[in-house]
């Protein structure tokens, strides 16, 4: 055999090499000298693989702001000179995943283990951000900050002590919707269709939970695969007698998915689509455009809102122009939101995170106001998962040409996890059954705050 | 110089370099920092596993299977959900007990697809067991109760194994045990009536089929055995990384699997070690060493340099770096030996074995080409494609 072996061993003692230290001995580095290391976890493939520089982009923001340079207009370059309370930062590396957990962790494995990571901000989706959190107790040293995954379980099931997730979850951004449509729309039967996977499926449970909570009947789940191509099949399986339909199909397959829809049904009326985040993402408005007009859609972030602190966040953003113009994009903001919790620790320790657990405590104590978080105060509750206000919007036309933005209608303010009892560590998991349509006590039952951001109206 | 099939003594330097490697092996946990010993050479070990059951089934029975994944799939999902863990059924028996229960249900499930797949030859083979391939991914993906697209989180392992996280000498160790027990033991088989009969089946179906031998239950046999090499793969998988989902046996997986043993070498058992080493080690360092070049090329677009690597292997050497290494060495005895022709002596008892009937790797394809069997008109799939693998002879012109 075997010459070659010798050879390859050879090859293999050189690599091992240079990754001394990165086998899980550092400790955080104590030392003012020493950089604090921080590694990055987004999809650059796959059905979100188009969020890659956004993510990227929200990410490197807060290390701009703190005398960062960045090294091109591409986000995911990177950047020079990052410092945080006096302690050089550096960014280990971009990790690259295709929303499958599989590929999340083993990015998560080689930025933390390999690369010496102290810190890894990440990832973008749902089955990832679960995965991810079973990862984090392994390695109980490092910190684990959620960058965009929205699956209920990553935090409220799994409960890793050093995972932190700094936006609501996929089910918090449907807080009100549901009431929504009851009460404005007259929806009283209603279908979900959605993306079989964690994500989606807290996404449409908090609309099932809100909507059957105001009096709503959710008579058909349906749920193609992440990433399908040919939605006609499923399509053709929404009821007829229904009021409206629930989307949570996110990424590229909402394109296909609206396009098919057209196709079958003929044109979106408004009042009887209510989308999740995805369908009014900048990014993918862009995209489907002039079709979903009039939809009412829910999540955290409001692209229509002003004021001093969402102008403070857009200038921050102004660097990256591209990321700019997608600013309300919750892969935006949510990164960004991620990596100024963050910094504000490290801040707040004076860039000495030695000691692992005051950093936790740190970032579980940690909230976020201001142009941190311009759509709504952030804190975290006793599973360090953020509590915050959501939004109830409408896609209304671009003006001059430009891809349709949203109208926001209403704000639900401070929303929890939870949901005040119908979602606890002890409830199963939304998936293709749950959660049961029953009617469930909610905090914010009829307390939604009408907003008109155009009229200065804001409701504060 | 005498290369016979039953003897094909190694050289002084293949035996250093044997010495060499046992050593590196044995001493990887003090020489290899923890992240290299437990994510790069234990990856290395249980997917040099899964292409060795298939290279098993290529070299001794003619058979490109593209459905190992789905055994070791199958192995590690009946492993995760047998044990305690978040999501699955969670049944939360003893983790010795889940896997043993799993590689059963595995090795069943290996014959089953066997008795199905053994009747076909060929492109058809390929497409039939390329089905069960994405059979058991849809079934993953489709059947939450069981995995769904998030998989089984925290499984839990045996004590005695260790986490690869705090503990990860002890884990290699039994990957390298198993990995071990795998290759000898399929090497042992090889030279057995039954693995003699599956290679003549290889050859000559009809010819074996004519004297006597069952060519489907012999295929189903051997299916059954890759099975197991497969399932025992898939349950240390699932320790390792203590989770399983669809992702694990995704279309991509089967490829990853097929090019580990086209680029080890698909006739040789090491090659699948070999193969999965360079693959591992590719994989990991290319995101670091990708060369910047405009936008076609970058570190983000590492699959790209992986992909033109890969290819340039095969390209140079269709034995894969098994291959490419024999052809090197027997260039290098030729020029040394001179001319000696005498090298198919003993040759006419055994089939055209790869690993099997030579005592060791070395010298066996040697006797290809002018060996009985292979001289015959008869030229079948399987064989033309073991040809192209065959490096030159050491005494040829």
């Amino acid at each position: 055999m075997i010459l070659l072996v010798p050879a390859l061993a050879l090859f293999i003692v050189a690599c091992g090499g240079d990754d001394d230290g990165g086998g899980g001995g550092d400790d955080g580095g104590g030392s003012s000298d020493e950089p604090i290391k921080i590694g990055f976890l987004s999809t650059c493939e796959g059905a979100f693989g188009a969020f890659y520089e956004a993510t990227a982009g929200g990410f490197n923001v807060p290390l701009i702001q703190r005398g960062a340079e960045p090294v091109s207009d591409t986000p995911s370059d990177g950047v020079e000179g990052a410092e945080i309370a006096g302690r050089p930062v550096e960014v280990v590396g971009y990790g690259c995943s295709d929303e499958t957990p599989e590929v999340a962790v083993n990015e998560a494995r080689r930025l933390v283990e390999q690369e010496g990571a102290d810190i890894l901000v990440g990832p973008l989706s749902g089955d990832e951000g679960i995965a991810i959190a079973n990862y984090a107790k392994e390695q109980p040293d490092k910190t684990f900050v959620n960058g965009a995954a929205g699956a209920q379980d990553a935090t409220l099931k799994v409960q890793a002590p050093n995972f932190f997730r700094f936006h609501t979850d996929g089910a918090q951004w449907s807080a009100g919707v549901g009431e929504y449509a009851v009460e404005e729309l007259g929806w009283k039967r209603a279908a979900v269709i959605g993306d079989d996977y964690s994500f989606a499926q807290t996404s449409a449970g908090g609309f099932i939970a809100d909507f059957c909570a105001n009096g709503g009947e959710v008579v058909k789940r349906i749920w193609p695969s992440l990433g399908e191509t040919d939605y006609s099949s499923f399509i053709a399986q929404i009821p007829d007698n229904i009021d409206g339909i629930y989307t949570a199909i996110g990424g590229e397959g909402l394109i296909s998915f609206i396009n098919q829809y057209i196709e079958q049904k003929g044109p979106i009326e408004p009042d009887e689509m209510i989308g999740n985040l995805f369908v009014d993402d900048p990014i993918v408005l862009k995209e489907i455009g002039e079709e979903v007009v009039g939809v009412t859609v829910s999540g955290n972030t409001a692209a229509d809102a002003t004021g001093p602190d969402v102008e403070e966040y857009l200038d921050r953003l102004s660097v990256y122009p591209e990321v700019a113009e997608a600013g309300a994009s919750v892969f935006v903001y949510h990164y960004y939101g991620a990596m100024e919790a963050v910094a504000k620790a490290i801040e707040q320790l004076d860039g000495d995170i030695s000691d692992v657990e005051k950093f936790h405590e740190t970032l579980a104590n940690m909230e976020l106001t201001g142009p941190e978080a311009p759509y709504g105060d952030v804190r975290l509750d006793e599973n360090r998962q953020a509590i915050s206000d959501n939004y109830i919007k409408q896609v209304v036309p671009g003006e001059g040409g430009k891809p349709p933005t949203v109208k926001t209608i209403a704000r639900v303010p401070q929303v929890d996890q939870q949901f005040g009892g119908a979602f606890t560590p002890d409830t199963p998991s939304p998936d293709r059954k749950n959660p049961e349509c029953k009617d469930y006590d909610l905090p914010w039952e009829g307390k939604l705050e009408p907003v008109d951001f155009e009229s200065g109206e804001s409701g504060e | 110089m005498n290369i016979s099939v039953r003897s094909a003594p190694l050289t002084r330097p293949e035996k250093i370099g044997l010495g060499v490697i046992a050593v590196v092996a044995l001493l990887a946990p003090v020489i290899f920092s923890n992240f290299f010993l437990s994510a790069l050479l234990t990856q290395a070990i249980w997917l040099g596993l899964v292409a060795l059951s298939l290279i098993f089934l290529s070299s001794y029975g003619g058979m490109v299977s593209l459905a190992q994944v789905a055994i070791f799939g199958i192995a590690g999902l009946v492993t995760a959900n047998l044990s305690e863990a978040e999501g699955g059924l969670s049944v939360a028996i003893d983790p010795w007990l889940a896997a043993i229960i799993a590689i059963l249900v595995a090795v069943a499930v290996a014959l089953i697809f066997g008795a199905i797949a053994s009747r076909s030859e060929g492109i058809y083979f390929l497409m039939i067991t390329l089905a069960f391939g994405v059979m058991v991914y849809y079934f993953f993906g489709q059947v939450t109760s069981l995995a769904g697209h998030g998989g089984v989180n925290n499984v839990a392992i045996p004590g005695i194994v260790g986490d690869r996280v705090n503990d990860p000498a002890s884990f290699y160790y039994v990957s390298l045990a198993v990995a071990a027990a795998c290759y000898f033991g399929l090497r042992y088989l090889g030279r057995t009536p039954f693995g003699l009969t599956l290679q003549g089946i290889r050859d000559e179906p009809t010819r074996m089929r004519a004297l006597g031998y069952h060519v489907e239950v012999h295929r189903t046999l051997a299916f059954g055995v890759a099975g197991l090499v497969a399932a025992l793969a898939g349950v240390l998988f699932v320790w390792w990384g203590r989770r399983i989902g669809p992702g694990a046996v995704e279309l991509a997986t089967v490829i990853d699997v097929l090019v580990v043993a086209v680029i080890g070498g698909l006739y040789r058992l090491h090659g699948a070690w070999v193969g999965a080493l360079a693959f591992v080690l590719l994989d990991n360092y290319t995101r670091r060493w990708t060369p910047e070049i405009g936008d076609i090329l970058g570190p983000e677009r590492f699959n790209t340099l992986l992909g033109l690597i890969f290819l340039a292997i095969v390209l140079i050497s269709p034995g894969g770096l098994v291959g490419a290494y024999e052809s090197l060495r027997d260039r290098v005895r030729a020029y040394f030996a001179g001319r000696r022709g005498d090298v198919q002596e003993d040759a006419s008892l055994a089939p055209p074995a790869p690993d099997g009937a030579s005592g060791a790797a070395a010298g066996a394809p040697a006797d290809r080409p002018n060996g009985p069997v292979a001289a015959q008109a008869d030229v079948t799939f399987q064989r033309s494609k073991t040809q192209t693998a065959t490096p030159e002879i050491g005494g040829e012109e």
